[in-house]
């Protein structure tokens, strides 16, 4: 462009087809914002959710046991079959004690999804004296319930981000009710699940 | 387009038009998904229990499916070896640049379409397949996630609905708009060749029926499964543990992009192999690496002592060792291959050709008959067992006959061609021998080679006058046209037919021959 100007030698049809040129650029800019079609927005929640636990009541920080844990869907909806999708399931985890689990605020709870990030089965939180860890069924990746980080197992050989679970953060209100703040799912924030998340520290 | 179809008059080599038969598997693939799609229900929960019940309730389900199946194996299969084909004959060469291109992209195309189709079975090698492909596509530098985001969706639900949305429609589509670019002017359908390659593709499906696998559940763990097999070779890289994105999308893109580079760095000016030994080695190399990494991705130790993992994963110095090793060796059998058929080239040149050289089977107008007709019977009992297998809830068998009558259709056209050809053929011209006794045989002029095969072959019996005539004629060897009035008729129509015979590799000639 620069050189064009400096040299002043832009014949007629030349600019009339940079016009042209420009013409379709900004004709087709608008529908580069429509690319956000493609990606399902049903896991972007605006609002904070409850922490809803298989019972149908939520979470709270004075009744939930330390040590213990609970699958929770997560966004919920009203279809079953989306409900059961493994995208959707959480482990809501109260620390055991050794770890900060009896503290009577949110930093006592984890949430980190259920989906295994070696191959993508469900895990879940083994409370057992001596085990205290996240195990996949299928081939025995083992997670850190503290960051969510595996530490046995193939999915501790996955290099970053693909070694620590997606994790959600919680809040809790004056009745000590905990709420799951909305996610940013992106692997440098809450992290992708079934991918992974950066760890910071 | 100026898109032609030809339909030889006689059997020519299948090597010309394999690029043919992967369209003619692209349509049977067509009209069998279509009729999957009435059944098949593309969401989590019930894809797998919809597949079941085609295999399992629907009737004939079993054999669309396995047909469906099979032929998609073929088509990749077949679209390789054409791709190879082309590549060892030059034929990207003068101005069919565009045509190697479109093709490459569309056996990329071809693969994705096979692995998404059997990944919509969401069976537990399904999902295994789909998350490495997820995590292959988060792998990617900056863009992975979110390019992950919008082509995958959000879940398992997204997946298996977009993976059937690529399968049935984005994907096919793509693949017929190249291919109206890919396609050359003529299109060469050997009716016999179609058919054999579907029987083939029934009788697979009858003798090694696909199974269902297992229902994937994410609470339990999955079983060892490897993928299909054209991605055994990426699945071996992958296995080596090294990073995601250098194994398994830097590798393959490499390959791929390396292939469409193919013309442009191949700067011969000769079509043969002999003449373009790099591109010859180079070629071998890649085939030779290619089925080294498509087996090792299929081998995991049988140890079941062992961890899974100890057994799942690949040395990759060992691994990266043997595919560099594979490249002297491939190099070295390019030069001995090369040398070899220089050679035989060179000798052939040196001595006259043999008469016997190159002959075709010809029949008697009464063993035409006789064939035909017994094929014919063979084929009504087979449609009884067919009947039979059907009535007895034998899916395989009788899928397995089906193939069989299309594989004896097959045989019954090719014959039914022949035999018309030979009927239309112009009657014979007075008889004389096409070969000039004895003087002929000394000039540097080789003999047509099967001016005289029809007499050995329609005649076995008349032996005194070949005997006599051999006797004049120390160099040829078998037999002399001046054996009767009436085999001399059939020779000389034989010897124009061996002649285009010899040929019929080149695109141009199928077109020459056109039946009604």
């Amino acid at each position: 462009m620069v050189a064009i100007e400096g040299s002043g030698k832009v014949s007629r049809r030349d600019f009339l087809k940079l016009l042209a040129a420009a013409g379709t650029v900004l004709t087709f800019v608008p529908f580069v914002d429509w690319g956000k079609f493609l990606p399902n927005p049903a896991g972007k929640v605006a609002s904070r959710a409850k922490v809803e636990l298989p019972d149908g009541t939520q979470a709270n920080v004075k009744t939930f046991q330390v040590n213990s844990s609970q699958a929770v869907i997560y966004p919920k909806t009203n279809d079953p079959t989306l409900n059961k999708e493994s995208f959707r399931i959480w482990q809501f985890i109260r620390l055991p004690e050794e770890l900060g689990g009896t503290k009577n605020d949110v930093s006592a709870f984890r949430m980190y999804s259920m989906v295994c990030l070696h191959l993508w089965c469900l895990w879940k939180y083994w409370p057992d004296p001596g085990r205290k860890r996240g195990e996949c069924p299928c081939h025995g990746s083992m997670y850190d319930p503290l960051t969510g980080k595996a530490f046995a197992g193939p999915a501790s050989l996955q290099a970053p981000p693909s070694n620590v679970l997606a994790r959600l953060d919680l809040e809790t209100d004056s009745d000590g009710n905990i709420w799951i703040k909305p996610p940013n799912f992106s692997p440098d924030a809450n992290g992708v699940v079934g991918f992974g998340r950066f760890l910071k520290e | 387009m100026g898109l032609k179809f030809t339909f030889p008059g006689r059997f020519v080599s299948p090597l010309g038009f394999l690029g043919m038969i992967t369209f003619v598997l692209f349509i049977i693939l067509g009209i069998t998904g279509a009729l999957l799609m009435l059944f098949y229900e593309p969401e989590l929960d019930r894809a797998w229990n919809s597949v079941q019940n085609i295999n399992n309730v629907i009737p004939y389900g079993f054999h669309i499916r396995n047909i469906h199946y099979h032929a998609s194996n073929a088509m990749v299969m077949v679209a390789l070896l054409h791709m190879y084909y082309q590549y060892f004959s030059g034929r990207y060469k003068i101005r069919n640049e565009i045509l190697w291109v479109t093709g490459i992209l569309l056996g990329v195309l071809t693969i994705l379409e096979a692995f998404t189709g059997y990944d919509i079975i969401f069976s537990e090698r399904a999902e295994l397949a789909i998350s490495i492909a997820a995590s292959l596509t988060n792998s990617i530098p900056v863009l992975g996630p979110q390019m992950r985001d919008a082509f995958f969706g959000g879940g398992f639900h997204d997946f298996v609905l977009r993976f059937y949305a690529f399968h049935v429609f984005f994907l096919p589509i793509f693949l017929l708009g190249l291919m109206v670019v890919h396609f050359p002017r003529f299109l060469v359908f050997d009716v016999p060749m179609v058919m054999a390659i579907s029987g083939a593709i029934m009788l697979t499906g009858g003798v090694f029926p696909v199974d269902l696998g297992t229902k994937f559940d994410p609470a339990s763990p999955p079983g060892i499964t490897v993928p299909e097999w054209y991605l055994t070779g990426l699945y071996a890289f992958l296995r080596t543990m090294f990073d995601k994105f250098v194994t398994g999308v830097a590798w393959p893109g490499l390959f791929i992009a390396a292939l469409l580079l193919v013309p442009f760095i191949d700067r011969y000016k000769k079509f043969s192999w002999k003449d373009r030994p790099i591109v010859t080695a180079i070629g071998i190399t890649s085939l030779a690496q290619i089925m080294v990494t498509t087996y090792w991705g299929f081998y995991i130790d049988p140890d079941i002592k062992k961890a899974l993992l100890e057994r799942l994963v690949i040395d990759p110095i060992f691994f990266y060792l043997v595919m560099l090793l594979l490249v002297p060796l491939s190099f070295g059998f390019t030069y001995m291959m090369i040398k070899l058929a220089k050679n035989a080239e060179a000798n052939k040149k040196l001595q006259p050709k043999k008469a016997t050289g190159k002959s075709s089977i010809n029949l008697s107008q009464k063993w035409i008959y006789i064939i035909f007709i017994s094929l014919l019977g063979f084929q009504v009992y087979l449609n009884i067992m067919a009947y039979y297998a059907v009535l007895n809830g034998m899916k395989n068998f009788s899928l397995f006959i089906i193939g069989i009558i299309m594989l004896v259709f097959a045989g019954m056209f090719h014959i039914y061609r022949h035999g018309r050809t030979m009927a239309k053929a112009p009657p014979p011209p007075p008889s004389k021998p096409l070969i000039p006794p004895t003087a002929a045989k000394t000039s540097p002029l080789p003999p047509k080679p099967a001016a005289s095969a029809p007499s050995t072959t329609q005649r076995p019996l008349a032996a005194p006058p070949v005997q006599k005539a051999t006797g004049n004629q120390p160099s040829s060897s078998t037999s002399n046209p001046e054996a009767s009035s009436k085999t001399q008729a059939r020779g000389a129509k034989e010897a124009k037919d061996a002649d285009t015979h010899n040929a019929t590799t080149s695109p141009s000639i199928p077109r020459k021959e056109k039946p009604e």
